[in-house]
């Protein structure tokens, strides 16, 4: 059963005469991981700061607990947020920092020392009650943040893309910390992230964003496996997406083959957007696949290959275990599952981004 | 090549010559001389007298407790009024730097007796203050020549030197630290006591240094604001090296003032020292 914690309704927010957000609606479920997923500028964090209560939408409401909470000031709120650059009190120490809310909340001296005590543990940081927080590497700060964050027992976590600022390895390790100390904890997370693979790794739930419009929603599998435009083809996970045609219910026609797939519902002789993703294309000798092309580059990228083949004037990607030589005719073969077709886009937001 | 290196270090050193110069010539003679004048009577003869005249002499006494009770009077009331002051041109968006350093620095270009003698005219019996008053049917006040007009008048004057570094540290506090602390649960108040006035303290020193510090030796306010009639330390200075030339005296007094001064801004040396940069030097 779905149980509400959080309501966003109508929401429509501009800076500078630019919609940043119009027209939103969004719903997390208790003790969700959700995560908001998209590029920069998709207005993911200004819905976070709307949520914190640090910026005011210029109409719609949000709910907490089925309280409006639109016009509360952020100290009113029961959500604290993990900011993208820590935020940590330069004038205070570890324990100082962590103490900060539970102090205004006039709690014991017992209690505060027990808390932080148990929230340094929770984030592999004892023994740090003394340190500076300036001495500190960007993880163990990040650590601390998320620290004094929990420690007054939010109901709701705002997570501003906590990470961001990590290397790559430390940036793994803590996305693990993180699903740790979320079953720990239990509390309702709500994450912002550019990062797909930090989202699909994590998430309960994955909200794709692009231009302030919810692009799709759904688990990490369903959104990687199912993307519903080129958006989110695009934006989840390499993926080669090749205009089709679709013949009829279960069958495709891509570059003048016909491919069975599994869709249906798309109308006969439609133009439609293919999304396949290149570990589920397979290299087969020439003639034996679907289609026929010309190994044009091979890149040894660690735990596979990723080889290019150039059928008539596509290139395909694909991630393979075996390498392919350069200038060799292949053939290239799917299987029906792993064929995703999605209608053309009908909005500018569906469509894939292109850097200039 | 190390020998190259030493060489060219030691041309490079001599860039600094015309400043250690100018320090020697305008700043350690100067000392010298004023030492030896100190620590020496009419005669020529060694003494101590002079030095120890400031807390000896009933005159001395006096002026010096006057001058402690201006200088600390006056920080304390620039302290009070520049952190409404800031907060209100950071909550105005003001903070865009130019157009609010160019009202803090505004004042400072006009010359420093005008603005002295401007008071004067504001503050004086007949002066606008009591029309102002009077017009609007209160009844007049009688500041001018007391250590009210004084205190205004240094007030005035010294504000900027304790706005600016206030400002400067504040407008430095980044912004996520104060919404950190809201979303933790604090209130307007809260967040000003918590994190802006800590992180604030560097600008404080500052200011506290380069408004203590002239408003305990100058003397011209005291001389046009105080009538004449009201002598702060600075006052008996000049004048023992004007009217009364005796040198000796005024060095003496001099000196003593100089280490009460260092003596009284040594803590906030001490802090900054201590890693955090203070906003102005």
């Amino acid at each position: 059963m779905f149980d509400p914690i959080l309501q966003l309704e109508h929401i429509t927010k501009s800076f500078d005469g630019k919609k940043i957000l119009n027209d939103f609606d969004l719903e997390i479920g208790r003790n969700e991981f959700v995560t908001l997923l998209g590029p920069s500028g998709c207005g993911k964090s200004t819905i976070l700061r709307i949520i914190g209560g640090f910026v005011r939408p210029d109409s719609g409401r949000v709910f907490f607990d089925a309280q409006d909470i639109t016009m509360l000031p952020p100290e009113k709120r029961n959500v604290n947020t993990v900011f993208q650059k820590y935020s940590l009190f330069p004038h205070m120490n570890v324990e100082e920092n962590i103490a900060f809310g539970l102090k205004l909340k006039k709690k014991s001296s017992d209690y505060i020392r027990d808390k932080v005590k148990y929230a340094l543990k929770l984030v592999n940081l004892d023994g740090f009650e003394k340190r500076d927080t300036l001495s500190l590497s960007g993880g163990q700060q990040q650590r601390v943040a998320i620290a004094r964050a929990i420690v007054n027992e939010p109901e709701v976590l705002l997570l501003d893309e906590p990470l961001g600022a990590l290397d790559l390895k430390l940036r793994h390790e803590m996305q693990r910390e993180l699903i740790k100390i979320k079953k720990e904890v239990g509390i309702t997370f709500l994450y912002v992230t550019h990062d797909q693979e930090e989202a699909l790794m994590m998430s309960d739930r994955i909200i794709v964003m692009n231009k302030g419009i919810i692009q799709q929603a759904g688990d990490s599998k369903s959104i990687y496996d199912e993307p519903q435009n080129a958006f989110v083809a695009d934006f989840i996970g390499e993926s080669n997406i090749i205009d089709g045609i679709m013949v009829k219910d279960l069958l495709v026609n891509i570059q003048g083959v016909d491919f069975p797939c599994v869709d249906t519902g798309f109308g006969e002789n439609n133009p439609v957007d293919v999304v396949i993703r290149p570990e589920d294309l397979e290299i087969v000798k020439a003639g034996e696949g679907y289609l026929t092309g010309q190994v044009i580059s091979i890149i040894f990228k660690g735990a596979y290959y990723e080889i290019k083949v150039k059928v008539n004037d596509y290139e395909w990607m694909i991630q393979s275990v075996d390498p392919a030589p350069i200038g060799e005719l292949v053939g290239l073969t799917i299987d029906p599952d792993n064929i995703q077709i999605m209608h053309k886009p009908l909005r500018d937001d569906e469509e894939v981004v292109r850097d200039e | 090549m190390n020998e190259d290196k030493v060489r060219n270090g030691n041309k490079r050193s001599l860039l600094s010559g015309p400043y250690a110069l100018w320090i020697a010539g305008f700043t350690i003679l100067p000392l010298i001389v004023i030492m030896k004048y100190a620590l020496t009577d009419k005669t020529g003869a060694f003494t101590t007298a002079n030095l120890t005249a400031i807390f000896t002499d009933p005159i001395n006494r006096k002026a010096l407790w006057l001058s402690l009770k201006i200088a600390v009077g006056t920080t304390l009331i620039c302290i009070l009024l520049s952190y409404p002051m800031v907060l209100a041109m950071k909550h105005l968006g003001l903070g865009k730097k130019g157009f609010s350093l160019f009202i803090i620095i505004l004042p400072m270009w006009m010359n420093f007796i005008l603005r002295v003698l401007a008071w004067q005219m504001i503050l004086s019996n007949n002066g606008l203050l009591n029309l102002l008053l009077t017009t609007l049917g209160f009844e007049p006040v009688r500041i001018a020549n007391t250590e009210t007009a004084i205190m205004i008048g240094s007030v005035y004057d010294y504000l900027p030197y304790m706005m600016l570094p206030i400002f400067t540290a504040i407008m430095e506090i980044n912004e996520d630290l104060i919404e950190a602390a809201k979303d933790l649960g604090a209130g307007g108040f809260t967040v000003f006591r918590k994190v802006i006035f800590p992180l604030s303290i560097p600008g404080l020193l500052s200011g506290f240094v380069m408004v203590f510090v002239p408003s305990m030796t100058s003397f011209v306010i005291a001389d046009i604001l105080g009538g004449g009639k009201l002598q702060l330390i600075g006052n008996i200075i000049e004048q023992e090296f004007t009217t009364a030339n005796n040198w000796p005296a005024g060095s003496g007094l001099s000196v003593m003032l100089m280490l009460l001064v260092l003596i009284s801004t040594a803590f906030t040396m001490r802090r900054k020292t201590e890693g955090r940069e203070s906003a102005l030097w």
